[in-house]
């Protein structure tokens, strides 16, 4: 029996040498954990790592060389904190270029095609109508965007694209007048997406998933615990408890969002479109604006105050597509009448959803299942 | 008070290039001493370099003692306790009396690193922090020394990815010295003043980056 310590060196442990991004299966539990902890926070120390990991300084010093050697992790420039004693620490973050992703969102009336790179800044954003069930649809077209996303990245970058994430609205989402449910139409989607553009394709819930955006680059990336609000043709939430979305059965929905303000709108023949452009503002839309906005606040308070008997709660995120003044607005009403509360516009543009979707690579191939703190 | 022992060859001592044993960089000028003025007053620093020093190798011309694994024991029972141990062997397993290839030089390491984790020489007895350095490439112009190191040239540009092989393999730190220095043109071996000055600053910041608890006083 050969003593075992001095067998050959087991190089699997080591990212491959090769450009690009590694395998999915070689990507150990270890590695996810650090990236976890770098999608978590702006910069961290190695020191910071090991205390939260649990794992040695020699192990963390192994991962972060291979992740450098990856190209996904950076070292930042030495930093003395004042007051502290001791050597100044070297904080280390993900880097930008070093992965991207591709994020499509089917909303109510429009599709948005994001890029986004590995900190979640838009490369590429395009709005197309929604792909329509039957054959003169403009499947080829939305295809067509996805591919032009892609082609953004040049050359070896090609290479770093983690995946592309679809969000997909709940079948029985009643804003939607099509009589064919969603969750039918867009079934052969993600197989039709990864044979034509030969990229992993991840779906999710379109509302989960501009939690998710919020939570990786958003409002809510210092925060653990929240009510989170999605404001679009209708009122969702979901509930986050340490980072973890949780996401029921119930896909419970609230028609007191954008769709029952066009609703009034059109009954005294107001102009509607500017509520669904997504760059724009909306315009004066006086009173009934006022008591739509109302409606949908004491529709959030009600929300909030029923989860209030069995968690508390200290935070609530609204994220929207809707103008970002309009969601400052909602927020501050909010705390008005909710004492104690923070309410907090999300800062995502310019389609959480979408951006939402395309972190969702992110969170597959990099971090591990259960969000550590 | 931190404590951190370089262990090393003739580049570790400070030989100067073109130079013998005898002509050696003063205390503060040797990377060493260099590392120790960058990490400021809180490190203690030893300093162990013996010129011909192998990782595993009894030199059966310059002597025993030249072997780096026989003498790594009592050196850091002697050094004891010790928070961090810098590792720049290599480049003397590679003479042509030994006859080896880079990866039976990175074996070597392998037992010292090995060594070190038995010892345990770490405050309250824990493995302290390693670190491999490995050892710049020798210029292919080596004068007189061509003979006792023919071929070595290729095989110590070699040497920087089976020790990171070997030290991602147990878990220890690394840095390539090459990365930063080059060998002085003088012997093709040795480094010059400012590469002293160059790998202690970058020593220093490797030190720094593995992160260390506030000291309490």
């Amino acid at each position: 029996m050969p003593d075992m310590r001095f067998a050959p060196p087991n190089p699997l442990r080591i990212a491959d040498r090769a450009s690009g991004l590694n395998a999915v299966s070689v990507r150990s539990y270890n590695e996810r954990l650090l990236l976890s902890l770098l999608l978590q926070n702006e910069s961290i120390s190695r020191f910071e790592i090991g205390v939260k990991t649990g794992l040695s300084a020699q192990t963390v010093s192994v991962l972060v060389r291979s992740l450098e050697q990856e190209g996904l992790v950076a070292k930042g420039e030495a930093q003395k904190e004042r007051g502290r004693v001791g050597p100044p620490t070297v904080p280390i973050s993900l880097n930008p270029e070093g992965a991207f992703s591709v994020g499509v969102s089917v909303g109510h009336k429009h599709t948005d095609v994001v890029l986004i790179d590995f900190v979640g800044s838009v490369r590429f954003h395009a709005t197309l109508p929604n792909p329509a069930p039957d054959q003169n649809s403009n499947h080829s077209d939305f295809l067509e965007t996805v591919k032009k996303a892609i082609e953004l990245l040049p050359g070896e970058t090609h290479q770093r694209l983690a995946g592309i994430g679809l969000a997909l609205p709940e079948p029985g989402d009643g804003a939607h007048n099509d009589p064919t449910p969603p969750d039918l139409r867009f079934s052969a989607l993600q197989e039709e997406m990864e044979n034509e553009i030969g990229f992993p394709v991840f779906v999710q819930n379109d509302i989960t998933s501009a939690a998710g955006g919020e939570s990786m680059f958003g409002a809510a990336k210092p925060l653990s615990d929240y009510l989170f609000f999605y404001l679009g043709a209708e009122l969702h939430s979901r509930l986050i408890l340490n980072h973890q979305i949780y996401y029921g059965n119930s896909s419970l929905s609230f028609d007191v969002g954008i769709a029952s303000l066009e609703r009034c709108l059109q009954d005294i023949n107001c102009p509607t479109e500017p509520l669904w452009d997504r760059a724009g503002a909306w315009p004066d839309y006086g009173q009934i604006k006022e008591s739509w906005e109302t409606s949908l606040v004491d529709q959030m308070k009600r929300s909030f105050n029923a989860l209030a008997q069995f968690v508390e709660i200290k935070t609530i995120v609204l994220s929207s597509y809707a103008p970002q003044d309009i969601c400052g607005a909602i927020c501050e009403n909010l705390e008005s009448s909710l004492i104690g509360v923070k309410a907090i516009a999300g800062i995502i543009t310019p389609s959480p959803k979408a951006i939402g979707a395309a972190s969702l690579p992110f969170s597959s191939r990099f971090m591990v299942e259960n969000k550590e703190k | 008070m931190r404590s951190v022992l370089c262990f090393g060859d003739s580049n570790t001592h400070g030989q100067m290039p073109g130079g013998t044993p005898l002509d050696r960089f003063g205390p503060q000028q040797r990377w060493p001493g260099v590392m120790g003025r960058e990490l400021g007053p809180g490190w203690h620093i030893v300093e162990e370099g013996l010129s011909g020093r192998t990782t595993v190798r009894d030199d059966p011309i310059e002597g025993a003692h030249k072997n780096g694994r026989t003498y790594l024991t009592p050196c850091i029972q002697s050094h004891t306790i010790l928070d961090i141990v810098i590792i720049m062997l290599g480049t003397n397993d590679l003479k042509v009396r030994f006859n080896q290839p880079p990866s039976e030089v990175a074996m070597g390491l392998g037992c010292l690193i090995y060594d070190i984790k038995e010892l345990s020489p770490g405050p309250g007895g824990t493995i302290p922090e390693i670190m491999i350095v490995a050892p710049p490439p020798m210029l292919d112009d080596i004068k007189e020394w061509e003979s006792i190191f023919k071929g070595a040239q290729e095989k110590s540009r070699k040497l920087a990815l089976e020790f990171e092989i070997i030290a991602d393999s147990l878990e220890v730190h690394f840095f390539d010295a090459g990365s930063v220095v080059a060998c002085d043109p003088r012997d093709g071996f040795h480094i010059g003043r400012q590469a002293h000055e160059d790998l202690g600053v970058a020593l220093a910041r490797e030190v720094e980056a593995i992160g260390w608890a506030n000291e309490h006083v």
